[in-house]
């Protein structure tokens, strides 16, 4: 490569109007044919598109080019496309360069005169370090044909079982003792006509039977490490104190001292320290909440089939997976004490709890009650916790709290027909079929109330007073009720911040991970062979988070249905004529990737191609210059500097 | 080479180290000497300034300058003495890349004559500054140099063919670098000579102590610090400046506990020694807190640039403090 | 009449955070300060001081290093290592003379782009106060040129 007269070809896209409405694209031509080794300068309106990228491919030919540089959105959109068209035309992909000059120029600046100069510099720049660019292979990766599916609500079985379906081996792992997540906990899915735990059932059935799958429950995920094609991850098993002898029989939960609040039923109902989460639970266990247990040891002694072993220890087992698949879901929104009443009075309970109190197979076999008293006066606040109602809420709408706030409603008009119901709402958004929600309500005397901000729960002794601001005729209501129901919503799972310790995809603002491009991809984590599954990502409904885990599985297909991947091969080389051995690099990876090896009687440092990331910070922090990263060496980035004044 | 080969030694701004050193060498192997015909030698010899103008231009076969370009006069013999020689070699650190007396160019020329020569406690009375004119009561006109507003590296004001390394450089390390060029070998224009290409950790005995990662949890002062001779110092908590400065001089300071402090300079690939000698260390640091980690700092480097540019200022993408130049301020 | 002296910023932003949060400040349309010029790096943990010290040689009035913030790093902890590194280096451009408002390092989300927009804006406006810093290097060239001179 040295030696060879370096040809660089500049193509300028005009996004349509999105950047050449504003830079002027002819101007900026001119100015990049005007840069040394520059032989070719193009503008066009769609670069991107079968004859922008034809441009390219005909010129490299023509003109023998052997750099090139397309001026146009962020890479992050069309690097992959314009790499493939330069490969295809039988120049190395990595002699490929993007300027950013929409996102970063044309959408940010208005001004003509300011943005065609931004462009030019930018532009410039990048020509620069197009003249270091060197040729580059990329690492051939050999992928295993499993997959690993970190959650077992409905996302993550829907997941799990379409990728066993198409043959590869699955890992199931879910923190929880049982499977099924939130979805189990629903009384009735209304499009599907069946209960939440019941749907659950049917996939959960089919999943366990199958050869190529493998469950863990009572499990986390504790390191990963690798990339697409391999993953190397440990899974701890936390003891469950309870093995498959257990015959369900309950006579250890009569005996067992220690009561506690029942998550699996929101707090509206109580459980043991030994207990089985719920009747449809998977798998048929009890477990023993180690946090509560006493281990006074009464259970043990009671236990016909002697299924109860109190020291029972962790286990951890390293599996190697080719994709993973994130679904880890989320959890309500938990009003504080003395949010709107709550923690204040039994009589303000949030959505969740309300439904499990409208469950016939539930605490209080469906009967609505508060205390002994069928409460006559219901008074629904929804948005709490979403719409930036208040301050810890979150900004966004929670998508299925209004439609199971008003079948709420419903089914309580149908079992208290002489009781006041109120929805007290900011916005309605019962959106796509639910919209006839919103009308049966109506026609079934539900009154509903429009709030700006949220409003008060008074709370005095037994008493409980809703006052709101109605807009709608602008002035303040009073409504003394016998139970509020805080319509909360979705948010951030409490475990995904230790999760995301583990697996390095990152979150948004409002807690929920976020997907590599809103638009183009969709249930893709930004990191290569990590897919997102489930309302980890964001708020659903129990249909759109099954399409949601259908979509992953395809994704995470695309990768298994192969034998190999190709990584991105911008990693770390030490150069071993120069390498000294001093050894800093070595504890500058977080990857473990660095380690030693002998060379005429040196020791020097040495990269595992297959383990190195790309981060580059080895190479920042090599003493003598030996380590490079690829694509980002010295040289180049240094040009790319260095071209920041004319 | 049957002829001798004709050789002019100068200093500039200097301590005489580097003079010590070419002593040392020669009489180290006084072989070398039957091939030398010295025509300039201010330091030993009675040769003066016209003698030199009198030579043909590049009829000195090799300049071995020393000392960095501080006054006016050492860019005239800088540049004479490149007119006179076919080979300029800068000798030692100073010329090379400013050496010490670099660590100057951190203050503005009228901050260092205030400080010398009116707000030392030596001084008498108000003290006097020098004039660059005077007149004898004789009536002779005397002259000095001009301080110039910075100290600079002898490549700044001349082309300088090669550059040998060292505070002073090691009598092996001046041989090494003589015989290559008495043996008629042409290395290429700017290399450094008589040293190694790759940095000193390669020779020095303690390398082989460092354990897998190199993480320290402190920085400490060499002048209280309690240090194991048997231990690579940097894994000591140590600021050891090995692993960016270049080999050659057989690690003498590790060898008796003593960090290296960069004498040797920077290596082929360096594009700012101080900026890759201070990447080095700041990485090693092994604390997450931005208030732990300004503590280890400023416990254990106060003065960064005394650590990380204290032969290589002038020579810096810097090269000096950016105070009181240009601007608003 | 003289135009206003608009300060030119070199920013070497990391690819999975910062200059993500740069390309939803585009996509949204909020106007930023045109002065900034972004150069990407994988990880902010590539950013060696030598860059930043060449920036400034190269014309840049102001410098900002931008990554994931901290715990977030893509690369787990490459910008533990920038801290580490930009700390250091903020001692020595002290010593070399150089304004603390002319270097800055921010840790910005991928969603952030509002925290981008007021950085930039932030960092325009303070250097517009204090002037170009490429005035000292043209000066420093100078004087050098004028000492070659000397016979």
């Amino acid at each position: 490569m040295s030696g060879e007269e370096i040809r660089i070809g500049v193509y300028v896209c005009h996004c349509g109007t999105n950047i050449a409405g504003t830079v002027d694209v002819e101007e900026v031509v001119r100015y990049a044919s005007t840069l040394p080794n520059v032989v070719i300068a193009r503008n066009y309106v769609f670069m991107c598109s079968e004859p922008g990228q034809q441009l390219i491919k005909e010129d490299i030919k023509k003109y023998n080019l052997n750099r090139v540089v397309v001026a146009a959105c962020s890479p992050s959109l069309h690097e992959l496309t314009f790499r493939n068209a330069v490969k295809e035309a039988g120049l190395n992909p990595y002699l490929f360069e993007m300027a950013n000059i929409r996102e970063h120029c044309s959408w940010a600046h208005p001004d003509r005169r300011k943005a065609t100069e931004k462009a030019k510099d930018l532009i410039r720049m990048v020509v620069a370090k197009a003249r270091e660019l060197e040729p580059l292979e990329e690492i051939k990766i050999d992928v295993t044909k499993k997959a690993l599916v970190i959650g077992g609500g409905v996302a993550g079985l829907r997941a799990a079982l379409d990728l066993a379906r198409s043959g590869f081996t699955v890992y199931l792992v879910e923190k929880r003792p049982t499977l099924g997540g939130h979805t189990a906990r629903i009384p009735f899915i209304r499009y599907l006509g069946v209960r939440g735990d019941e749907l659950i059932s049917s996939i959960v059935k089919e999943l366990v039977s199958m050869p190529n799958i493998k469950i863990y429950t009572n499990a986390d995920v504790v390191s990963m490490e690798g990339g697409v094609g391999s993953f190397r991850v440990r899974i701890r098993v936390r003891p469950k104190y309870v093995d498959s002898k257990c015959n369900l029989c309950g006579e250890c939960v009569k005996v067992c001292p220690v009561e506690v609040s029942n998550e699996y039923e929101y707090g509206v109902g109580t459980r043991k320290a030994i207990y089985l989460p719920y009747q449809t639970a998977y798998p048929q266990i009890y477990v023993i909440d180690p946090e509560v247990c006493t281990r006074c040891g009464e259970c043990v002694k009671v236990c016909p089939t002697k299924a109860i072993d109190l020291d029972e220890k962790e286990r951890y087992e390293d599996i190697e997976v080719g994709t993973v698949i994130l679904a880890t879901g989320y959890d309500p929104y938990e009003p504080e004490k003395g949010e709107l009443g709550y923690g204040l009075s039994k009589k303000v309970i949030t959505l969740f709890q309300l439904e499990r109190l409208l469950d016939e197979r539930g605490p209080t076999k469906g009967v609505l009650r508060i205390g002994d008293t069928e409460p006559r006066v219901i008074v629904f606040i929804s948005c709490v916790g979403s719409m930036g109602t208040s301050p810890k809420a979150g900004s966004y709408c929670s998508r299925m709290c209004c439609s199971t706030m008003l079948s709420a409603a419903l089914k309580i008009r149908d079992q208290l027909p002489g009781s006041y119901i109120y929805v007290i709402h900011k916005d309605i958004r019962t959106y796509g079929y639910d919209e006839e929600l919103y009308w049966k309500a109506l026609e079934r005397d539900i009154r509903f109330v429009r709030y700006e901000e949220l409003p008060e729960v008074k709370v005095s002794g037994d008493k409980i007073e809703v006052v709101v601001k109605d807009i709608t005729i602008g002035e303040y209501i009073s409504v003394p009720a016998d139970l509020v129901v805080l319509v909360n919503g979705m948010a951030q799972g409490k475990y995904l911040r230790e999760v995301l310790n583990v697996v390095r995809v990152s979150c948004g603002d409002e807690g929920f991970v976020k997907e590599a491009h809103v638009k183009l991809r969709p249930v893709d984590a930004a990191s290569e062979g990590i897919y997102l599954a489930g309302s980890v990502t964001g708020p659903k409904s129990v249909i759109e988070s099954i399409i949601h885990g259908s979509a992953a599985a395809a994704r995470a297909a695309t990768v298994l249905s192969k034998d190999h991947v190709f990584a991105e091969p911008i990693i770390a080389k030490v150069d071993e004529d120069l390498c000294s051995g001093c050894l800093v690099c070595v504890g500058m990876c977080p990857y473990n990737a660095i380690s030693t090896k002998e060379t005429d009687g040196r020791r020097i440092a040495f990269v595992n191609p297959v383990l190195c990331m790309g981060c580059g910070t080895c190479a920042a922090a090599c003493p003598s210059g030996a380590m490079q990263q690829q694509g980002f060496k010295d040289k180049q980035v240094f040009a790319q500097i260095r071209a920041f004044a004319r | 080479m049957s002829k001798k080969v004709r050789v002019a030694l100068y200093w500039m701004a200097s301590c005489g180290g580097c003079e010590e050193a070419q002593v040392d060498a020669i009489t180290d192997e006084l072989s070398v000497i039957d091939y030398l015909d010295i025509v300039f030698w201010p330091v030993a010899m009675d040769f003066k300034k016209e003698d030199v103008e009198k030579l043909p231009d590049q009829s000195i076969d090799v300049a071995l300058i020393n000392g960095g370009v501080r006054l006016s006069e050492h860019v005239e013999m800088a540049k004479l003495l490149r007119r006179k020689s076919k080979i300029v070699i800068a000798y030692g650190s100073c010329s090379s890349w400013g050496g010490i007396p670099g660590l100057a160019n951190l203050y503005q020329k009228e901050e260092i004559l205030s400080r010398v020569y009116s707000e030392v406690p030596t001084v008498a009375e108000e003290g006097r500054r020098p004039q660059r004119k005077y007149v004898t009561e004789e009536g002779v006109e005397l002259e000095l140099p001009e301080f110039l507003p910075m100290l600079l590296p002898l490549n700044a004001v001349i082309e300088v063919d090669y550059y040998i390394p060292g505070c002073p450089p090691s009598p092996e390390t001046t041989l090494k670098a003589l015989k290559t060029l008495l043996s008629g070998e042409t290395p290429p224009r700017g290399s450094v000579l008589g040293a190694s290409s790759r940095a000193l950790c390669e020779e020095c005995p303690l390398n082989k102590t460092k354990p897998d990662k190199v993480l320290v949890k402190e920085i400490k002062r060499v002048y209280n610090a309690k240090i194991d001779p048997e231990k690579c110092l940097l894994i000591q908590g140590i600021p050891c400046l090995g692993p960016v400065t270049r080999g050659g001089c057989e690690a003498l300071c590790p060898r008796v506990a003593m960090p290296c402090i960069g004498c040797y300079g920077p290596l082929d690939r360096h594009i700012d020694y101080g900026g890759k000698a201070l990447s080095f260390i700041a990485s090693i640091i092994d604390a997450r807190s931005e208030d732990e980690i300004k503590k280890i700092i400023d416990t254990g480097i106060p003065d960064p640039a005394g650590l990380v540019y204290k032969f290589t200022l002038p020579a810096s993408r810097f090269r000096m403090n950016l105070r009181k130049w240009g601007g608003s301020r | 009449m003289t135009e206003e002296y608009e300060p030119k910023i070199l920013m070497i932003a990391c690819n999975w955070c910062s200059y993500a949060a740069v390309d939803l400040a585009g996509t949204s349309r909020m106007r930023s300060p045109h002065n900034i010029r972004i150069i990407r790096v994988m990880c902010s943990g590539r950013v060696d001081p030598q860059m930043v010290l060449e920036a400034f040689v190269n014309g840049a009035d102001g410098v900002i290093v931008a990554g994931c913030r901290l715990g977030d790093c893509h690369y787990i902890e490459g910008n533990y290592k920038t801290l580490r590194r930009m700390a250091l280096l903020k001692k020595l451009l002290e010593q070399l003379g150089v304004e603390p408002e002319r270097f800055r390092l921010e840790w910005i989300s991928a969603a952030d782009a509002k925290k981008y927009v007021e950085v930039a804006n932030d960092m325009v406006e303070k250097l517009k106060k204090l002037g170009p810093l490429r005035i000292s290097f043209e000066e420093i060239s100078k004087l050098i040129e004028e000492v070659k001179h000397i016979e």
